[in-house]
Parts: C-alpha cells; sequence; structure tokens
C-alpha cells in the first residue's frame, strides 16, 4: 500500500465502522486515486462535525462549562493542595495525632469532597451535553490550564497542582460517555452536600 | 419542505429501485443533474433524510468490484415520496407563469396566450 492510500485509510478510521465500509468500497468502484479520495472522506469528515456544530449542546458544553468551569477548578485545586504544607506545619506545632485528624476533618475533606464534587459534575455534564465534540470541550478546558500552568510560580507547589481536577472531571465525563445518569434525588443531595461542606 | 439537493437524491433513489446504495445515487445524480455530487454532501443527506424518516439504508453485500466492501443500500420510504411528490406539485405551481417556463412543444405559455 502506498503512503497515500495509508493516508486514505487513516483519514477513513474518522469514520463509523459502517460508514467507512461504505465509503472505501464507492471510492473503489469509482476508481478515484488516492488525492481524490483523500478529499472525499476529508470532506465527509468535516461535514459530520460541521452537522454536530449545528445543535446549542457543543457550544454551551464547550464555551459555556468546560471553558470558564476551569478557572474556579484550577482555584479549588490548588486550594486542596494549599492544605498539605499548613497540614504538615500543624501537625508539628501541636500534639501529632489529634491536630492532623481534626485539620484533616475541618480542612482538607470539605476541600476534598468540593472539588471532586464540582469536578465530577462538570465532567458529567460536559460529557452528557455532547459526547461527540468532546475533543473541543477537552481544548477549551485545556486553553486555560496551559496558560496557567506557563505562568504559574509557587515555590511550595507544584504547577501540576492546578491539574488536581482533572482526575474527577474525567471520571464525570467517562460515566456520562457510558450513559450513566444521575437520578433528581442524587443530584440534589450532592449539591446540597457540597454547598454544605462550602458553608 | 424537502430542499434541492434532497429532492435530487430522493428521485434518484426512487430511479434506481433495488440498485440504490451509495455509489450508484452518487452517478445518477452526476449524470441526470449535470452536477459533481462529492462523498461529503451525499451521505450527510442521505443520513439527514433518514433521520426524517424519508429513507431506509441498511449494510448490503460485498462486491469484488468494491474491494470487498459492503454497500450502503437506501430505498425510499412512503414518507419520502409523499415529500418528493409535495416538493414537485410546489414547484410546477409556483413555475406556471414564469418566463423561463416553455410548453410541452417548445413555446412559451405567456408568448402563446398573447
Amino acid at each position: 500500500m502506498s503512503l497515500s492510500w495509508i493516508c486514505v485509510d487513516a483519514a477513513s478510521r474518522l469514520l463509523t465502522q459502517e460508514e467507512r465500509e461504505a465509503v472505501l468500497g464507492d471510492l473503489a468502484e469509482a476508481n478515484e486515486n488516492a488525492g481524490e479520495a483523500l478529499l472525499s472522506i476529508l470532506g465527509l469528515v468535516v461535514r459530520r462535525e460541521a452537522e454536530h456544530w449545528k445543535s446549542w449542546r457543543p457550544w454551551v458544553a464547550a464555551f459555556g462549562l468546560a471553558l470558564p468551569a476551569s478557572f474556579p477548578l484550577m482555584g479549588l485545586s490548588v486550594s486542596v493542595c494549599w492544605v498539605f504544607p499548613k497540614m504538615l506545619e500543624a501537625t508539628h506545632s501541636m500534639q501529632p495525632q489529634t491536630s492532623l485528624v481534626l485539620f484533616s476533618f475541618w480542612h482538607l475533606i470539605p476541600e476534598l469532597l468540593m472539588l471532586t464534587g464540582f469536578a465530577f459534575t462538570g465532567g458529567f455534564l460536559v460529557g452528557s451535553l455532547s459526547r461527540r465534540t468532546l475533543w473541543a470541550s477537552a481544548l477549551a478546558c485545556l486553553g486555560p490550564c496551559l496558560y496557567c500552568f506557563a505562568h504559574f510560580r509557587t515555590e511550595s507547589l507544584s504547577g501540576l497542582s492546578l491539574l488536581l481536577f482533572l482526575a474527577p472531571a474525567l471520571w464525570g465525563v467517562r460515566e456520562a460517555v457510558r450513559g450513566k445518569r444521575i437520578g433528581s434525588r442524587t443530584a440534589i443531595g450532592m449539591a446540597v452536600g457540597w454547598l454544605r461542606c462550602r458553608l | 419542505m424537502l430542499g434541492e439537493f434532497e429532492y435530487i437524491l430522493i428521485t434518484a433513489a426512487a430511479g434506481l429501485g433495488n440498485e440504490a446504495y451509495g455509489a450508484a445515487i452518487r452517478d445518477e445524480i452526476e449524470t441526470l443533474a449535470g452536477r459533481k455530487c462529492s462523498i461529503g454532501a451525499l451521505y450527510t443527506t442521505i443520513d439527514r433524510l433518514e433521520a426524517k424518516g424519508l429513507l431506509r439504508t441498511w449494510l448490503g453485500d460485498a462486491t469484488a468490484e468494491r474491494g470487498g466492501r459492503a454497500k450502503r443500500m437506501v430505498e425510499v420510504t412512503p414518507e419520502g415520496m409523499q415529500a418528493a411528490k409535495d416538493f414537485y406539485d410546489t414547484v410546477t405551481r409556483i413555475s406556471r407563469g414564469a418566463s423561463w417556463v416553455t410548453s410541452r412543444s417548445g413555446a412559451n405559455p405567456k408568448e402563446t396566450l398573447s
């Protein structure tokens, strides 16, 4: 197989299995050369993608949720990471066992719960709203992350602490893509729990 | 109401009957309508019409000339035929009296009347 046909084959993998089968068959039947075949497939892929963007869902998922939510989530991530040095400081200055438990309970656990809750919910919403344009939502979220990562200057914390929210957010996206649904009682319970943590 | 390309596609698929599939419909459109038809336009329109219930598609047999790949067969549903008929009737109705419309004999009906 020549390099150009390898490109055609690679581009055709952007289509669904059934569509790939039909389109490659049509191209073979029409005796199109590799250049024309590649343009035809890329044209179809672009049209497919454009069809998704006719709906409001990908716009809201990428620019209404993923992009603006990345800033507070990075803030929450850093806030959770800040607790660790404070916790170490406290354990040195007070009675070790008691202070560790108390500090964890009053500061770390609520912060962690809130970060996990918000990040999971955000990821779940983005995944539920538009699973076919997840790449765009990921880019909208990663843009601010990379910017802040590049400009993050703190001696006691690594820039990676900004990205702590990514794990629960990806977990939320995964659950949504798998078709999980959150019942209204669970959703209200989670919201009340997180607000209580914050207060 | 159907769009122009949707009407052309349904008409080509209906004309091909049991032999209507991607490549054959594309050939038919290029031959009859005299216009280039890209695979992207063809398949996104087929999907749109299928979502509206005007077409039905399924994967057919593979043939050697297609490199052993299956065909995406297309069938026009009764709703699709009705939509095409409505489009045709509308275009015919609104075109009556237009200067470019000629009678079967080739003469312009307006000129014939005057």
